[in-house]
């Protein structure tokens, strides 16, 4: 029999995506003020981050922006032990790190993103967290280093 | 609209490499299979629908280079994608299809080759001006997921294991599945590889090669072709918001899989579906994930999810077996795996499961996961 084969292939794409009026607000304001804006619902008043056009339940179409702050409540976390890719770099990222599902104060969708915590036994769903923020912003979810745990709070959840 | 009924169904050896095959040799070793199953031709199958995740293997139009794996030529083709539940998806409209009357036989194949692709980075290709800013991949997501799951309903790592340890030993009597492990224990699945907390390594589905191919035939010539054919009474698929922090608690609410489930009940009418249904396929990607499936699909009460696994109730002998073939756990090929999943139902009625058949199956439940956005369920039945 003929031996088996693999044939690789390596190579390097890139795209260009337009960001709509949402998302060029949104990156404006967390670029240039650093401030994260959310959309509110005009009918269910459930407030969105990401921005976008369509509130999924209501169908209806936002508009009204709502500031909302850099720090929140962890809803669910993890601690990922396995070097996943790191979008941003393409280089696995190193472990182990801490992720959370965090409710920014103002807004009813969570955001995913790192924690600075890497010890489980350190966190809890209900703690709150506040934004590490990069010296220069470029108006990406990157520019938000990770959450770490507010002062003096670790121990006293939300009331 | 026809009552249609699954006639045949074929699948390959699913595996972590099939080098000794290209994609479309392994459709074509699916399709003949099924073919064979039903007793028909090629020439006999008026349209097909196909199932792939294309970024997996990173190759443009696989519809086009599959298509004749399939026997597509001059026949209508086309192909159907909803993320995970590509596979279940692809059966629902290849149903459509068959149950409109405009099709006598509608032949469905998925298929994927995680073995020649990057698979994370396929993952990783999601939204670009928000998800692709964080690095968590398919673990770290259901992770978190979990970690809201077990503070709810107090569920524990070892009722956890007991999932995967129920999955694999259940693949050892399936021939077709790719993590056959007869001598797993819930102590190996701990000892594992942590993976994302609580996630261990044998907590979650492996990466697979494999095709599976499901054929459809409307009334008369399923009843003409087939002893024992598999009805299908229910086909329901749902769609849900996009990003991960859109749901609240997605695992603990899994609002897709309860209103198609129950939707489907309802079609059937089913009020008591631990009693009634026979056995279950679901599309579990994680141990903790079927024991949130459990209460989404109403086989307990919320937080009764763990005294299920405890009790056996889903083992081979228990009052529902879940997953007689090894489930995802087992074999993972993602665009198969929903077509996996009706094709082990589909052999569970027609009594063609081998050594993995469940006594007396007259109803059984598959059902596919695409990343929270969508949930499918379908029910067949032997009458």
């Amino acid at each position: 029999m003929t031996e088996l084969l693999r044939v690789s292939h390596t190579m390097t794409l890139s795209w260009r995506y337009g960001t709509s009026w949402y998302f060029a607000e949104f990156i404006r304001a967390l670029r240039d003020e650093r401030r994260l804006l959310g959309l509110r619902c005009p009918v269910c008043r459930r407030v969105y981050l990401p921005p976008r056009v369509v509130c999924g339940n209501c169908y209806a179409e936002l508009s009204e922006w709502v500031e909302v702050k850099d720090s929140g409540t962890v809803r669910a976390f993890t601690i990922v032990h396995i070097p996943i890719v790191d979008p941003t770099s393409g280089q696995p990222r190193p472990t182990p790190y801490g992720m959370a599902l965090i409710q920014l104060d103002g807004a009813d969708t969570t955001l995913n993103h790192y924690l600075a915590e890497n010890n489980p036994a350190k966190l809890r769903i209900g703690m709150r967290v506040q934004a590490v923020w990069r010296e220069e912003r470029r108006g990406t979810l990157s520019d938000i280093v990770h959450f770490a745990a507010m002062n003096n709070q670790t121990m006293n959840d939300e009331q | 609209m026809k009552r249609v009924a699954v006639i045949g169904t074929g699948q390959t050896k699913h595996t972590k490499a099939r080098d000794d095959v290209s994609q479309t040799e392994l459709v074509r070793e699916a399709t003949t299979r099924a073919l064979a199953d039903a007793g028909i031709t090629i020439h006999e199958v008026d349209a097909i629908v196909l199932s792939n995740m294309e970024l997996f293997e990173g190759r443009a139009l696989p519809e086009m280079w599959v298509g004749e794996g399939a026997g597509g030529y001059r026949k209508p083709v086309t192909k159907i994608a909803t993320g995970g539940t590509s596979g279940t998806s692809a059966c629902i409209a290849g149903y459509h299809q068959c149950a409109s009357g405009l099709f006598d036989i509608v032949l469905v194949v998925g298929w994927e080759k995680h073995s020649e692709g990057a698979t994370q980075t396929g993952m990783a290709l999601t939204d670009p001006l928000w998800d692709r800013n964080v690095a968590s991949g398919a673990v770290g997501n259901f992770a978190l997921s979990i970690s809201q799951y077990v503070a709810e309903r107090g569920v524990t790592p070892q009722q956890a294991a007991k999932i995967a340890v129920k999955a694999r030993r259940n693949a050892a009597r399936n021939p077709n599945a790719h993590l056959q492990m007869d001598g797993i224990t819930v102590e190996k699945v701990l000892e594992s590889r942590m993976l994302a907390d609580p996630v261990h390594l044998l907590d979650m589905c492996p990466q697979s090669d494999g095709a599976c191919a499901v054929i459809y035939a409307a009334e008369d010539r399923a009843k003409k072709l087939c002893p024992r054919p598999a009805w299908v009474r229910a086909a329901v698929t749902r769609h849900d918001q996009p990003y991960i922090g859109d749901l609240d608690r997605r695992l603990v609410t899994m609002r897709t899989l309860r209103d198609a489930a129950r939707e489907a009940y309802q079609r059937v009418g089913i009020s008591e579906p631990l009693k009634e249904i026979d056995v279950a396929e679901i599309y579990e990607p994680v141990s903790y994930a079927e024991l949130a499936w459990y209460e989404a699909l109403g086989f307990c009460a919320e937080g009764e999810a763990g005294r299920l696994i405890d009790d056996g109730v889903t083992e081979m002998n228990g009052e529902l077996p879940v997953n007689p073939s090894g489930g995802v756990l087992s074999t993972n090929p993602v665009g198969a795996s929903g077509v996996i999943r009706v094709a082990e139902a589909a052999a569970q009625v027609m009594g063609r499961a081998g050594d993995h058949q469940v006594a007396d199956v007259r109803l059984a439940l598959a059902t596919g996961y695409g990343v929270y956005a969508w949930s499918d369920v379908m029910i067949l039945s032997a009458g």
